[in-house]
């Protein structure tokens, strides 16, 4: 029981910060309709900005978070004025591809300025434990799934209850009729990138302790939130959210209770299976547009 | 005719190079060559039917791992092992693109993403068959007529010629019912469709073609290398199959080739960027994309005939899905 307890928590965690990168990239897709493969290295920039913070510059905790958060909101800022902008008129092919050599760029430019030695980002929490009924669980981990929560909670008001998320469900909606209602697209576009920016910032910080900082870390993220995403649903972001606790409880307790080997194949194995079964996910989403 | 020609002159440059070029250079050229290979089938998929595939590198390690298994755990010929590995491949690019294919744009992406990433964990972790990450070493080499195909020169001159029987063969398919086909589905499925065009049945027939081509540069890469790992199948590779056909020009076979060559070599010619490449390349791919969206061959052809609009030359058009 304690060890399950200590699973679920890990698992919740882990599927927190899935949850995380698996909105940014779908905040992103349906305000742009970019499917942006590069979203794994966004979350490996996040830890990485910390790791500049911190690590490098030696910031305290606060100031440093602030700082990292800052650089990702400029990073989301460039990443649509340079990769966006000049795709955003291609066909889904060339933006798929176009996002994914930017990631390889990324990637190479982090290993370039960080090395590929592995840091080790510290939590605000760092060895902390709390004790629920016989199983000691980090606190970290805890904090993880309740800063979480409230980030949602956050995006949630943001999108429905002011007039900036509104504006930008506007534009995810019919960027045309937005522009004849007068709404700023270009400016809420870029705001769009900003926020999934921010996200996988976000997700990177909390995922610098639970595991290593390494330049390498992105490209298995970005399989998880796209396995999050299907399984969710594309598109959806309640489905993004269920998504990613998903794979983060099957990759946890399928490493221990199946095969520590095998445990991402649960994952993406699920992926397949909901492709070919129900490609629209768990909250079905609108599919005329499958392509 | 002139696609022939184009194709007769890639091969025949490579023919002369084999005369003069250095050891090294020669084993790069091997590798464009089974590179291209591959290439040129990942073009039925992609080029022609519009299927963007990140999972081209499982089907080249499908072929591998199959000759591979078969020469050294059942001692087989590589000659008599090649046939079941790309049959065997063959078979499962058609049990999976039956249901696969139904899927398109980013989440067919999505889908060979993740049947790559599988075949990878898989391969990495079943040891009995596979050796794991250690790999399989000592593939034999091919024979033929007595003579061993062993050393670079020589390995070329075969390498050449599969390359030139396939690149025909996909000469003749462009041209072909089939092909046409293939790239009215990519053009417009419901108007393909209209016209009596089993899209299903035309997107799985290019799907396994590209398969199949796949695993037969897998087989040559085994018995080039002597040595396979999941390493050299997984995802990153596969992205590379697809930046070399962009490059090049996708719906193009001579595009394929020149693609393949072209960034089979560019690490090389590149290496004063050192540690760098990577974040280079990425940068030129996203320009290539922007400013070339035809790829290299496109550009020829737009320079032959300027006044024509690229988008409507002979598969010139990007598959694009109609939004």
């Amino acid at each position: 029981m304690a060890d399950l307890i200590q699973l679920l928590t890990n698992g919740l965690a882990l599927g927190s910060v899935y949850a995380l990168a698996a909105i940014g990239f779908v905040i992103v897709y349906s305000a742009t309709g970019v499917v942006n493969f590069a979203a794994g290295q966004f979350v490996m920039l996040g830890t990485f900005a910390g790791v500049a913070t911190l690590v490098n510059a030696g910031w305290p905790l606060p100031v440093g978070y602030a700082g990292a958060l800052a650089l990702m909101a400029l990073f989301g800022l460039l990443f649509y004025a340079v990769v966006y902008l000049p795709l955003s008129k291609s066909p889904v092919v060339t933006i798929i591809i176009g996002t994914v050599a930017i990631g390889i760029t990324l990637q190479n430019a982090a290993l370039l300025t960080f090395g590929s030695w592995p840091f080790r980002l510290v939590s605000p929490v760092e060895g902390m434990m709390l004790e629920v009924a016989g199983a000691v669980i980090p606190l970290h981990a805890v904090a993880v799934v309740v800063a979480t929560a409230l980030l949602i909670g956050l995006l949630w008001l943001l999108l429905n209850r002011t007039a900036l998320g509104i504006a930008m469900r506007a534009v995810a909606q019919d960027a045309r009729t937005a522009r004849l209602m007068g709404l700023r697209v270009n400016a809420l576009l870029a705001f769009t990138w900003v926020l999934a920016a921010l996200l996988a910032g976000i997700a990177g910080l909390m995922l610098g302790p639970m595991w290593f900082a390494d330049v390498n870390m992105g490209d298995p993220i970005a399989l998880k939130a796209f396995a999050a995403t299907i399984i969710g649903g594309f598109g959806s972001l309640p489905g993004a959210i269920a998504g990613g606790l998903f794979v983060g409880l099957a990759e946890v307790l399928g490493a221990s209770y199946v095969s520590s080997a095998y445990k991402d194949l649960i994952a993406f194995g699920a992926m397949i299976l909901f492709l070919l079964v129900r490609p629209q996910g768990v909250f079905g989403e609108r599919i005329q547009d499958r392509g | 005719m002139r696609s022939v020609l184009v194709l007769a002159a890639l091969l025949l440059a490579g023919l002369a190079l084999s005369f003069v070029v250095s050891e090294y250079t020669l084993r790069l050229l091997n590798m464009a060559v089974i590179a291209a290979v591959a290439v040129v089938g990942l073009n039925f998929a992609f080029g022609y039917a519009g299927l963007i595939s990140l999972g081209h590198s499982a089907f080249v390690g499908l072929g591998a791992y199959g000759l591979a298994i078969l020469t050294t755990k059942a001692g087989w010929s590589p000659w008599l092992a090649a046939i079941p590995a790309v049959a065997g491949t063959g078979l499962a690019a058609a049990a999976l693109g039956y249901p696969l294919l139904r899927l398109k744009g980013h989440y067919l992406a999505l889908a060979t993403l993740g049947l790559n990433v599988s075949f990878g964990i898989v391969a990495a972790n079943w040891i009995e068959l596979t050796g794991g990450t250690n790999g399989i070493a000592q593939i034999p080499g091919l024979t033929l007529a007595g003579h061993r195909i062993e050393g670079e020169r020589t390995f070329l001159w075969f390498g050449l010629a599969v390359l030139a029987v396939l690149g025909l063969a996909a000469l003749a398919i462009h041209a072909s019912r089939l092909g046409r086909a293939m790239m009215a589905v990519r053009d417009d499925e419901t108007a393909a469709a209209m016209t009596g065009i089993d899209v299903t049945g035309v997107s799985v027939a290019a799907f396994v073609l590209s398969a199949l081509y796949a695993a037969v540069a897998g087989c040559l890469f085994a018995v080039h290398v002597h040595f396979v790992s999941p390493d050299d199948f997984n995802v990153a590779h596969a992205i590379t199959f697809l930046s070399m056909l962009i490059v090049g020009g996708e719906g193009s076979v001579a595009g394929a080739i020149v693609g393949a060559a072209l960034l089979t070599f560019l690490p090389e010619w590149l290496r004063v960027l050192g540690e760098g490449y990577l974040a280079f390349f990425g940068l030129m791919m996203l320009a290539i994309l922007v400013f070339l969206p035809t790829g290299i061959v496109g550009l020829a052809r737009r320079w032959r005939r300027p006044v024509r609009p690229a988008a409507s030359a002979p598969g010139g058009a990007r598959p694009g899905v109609q939004p």
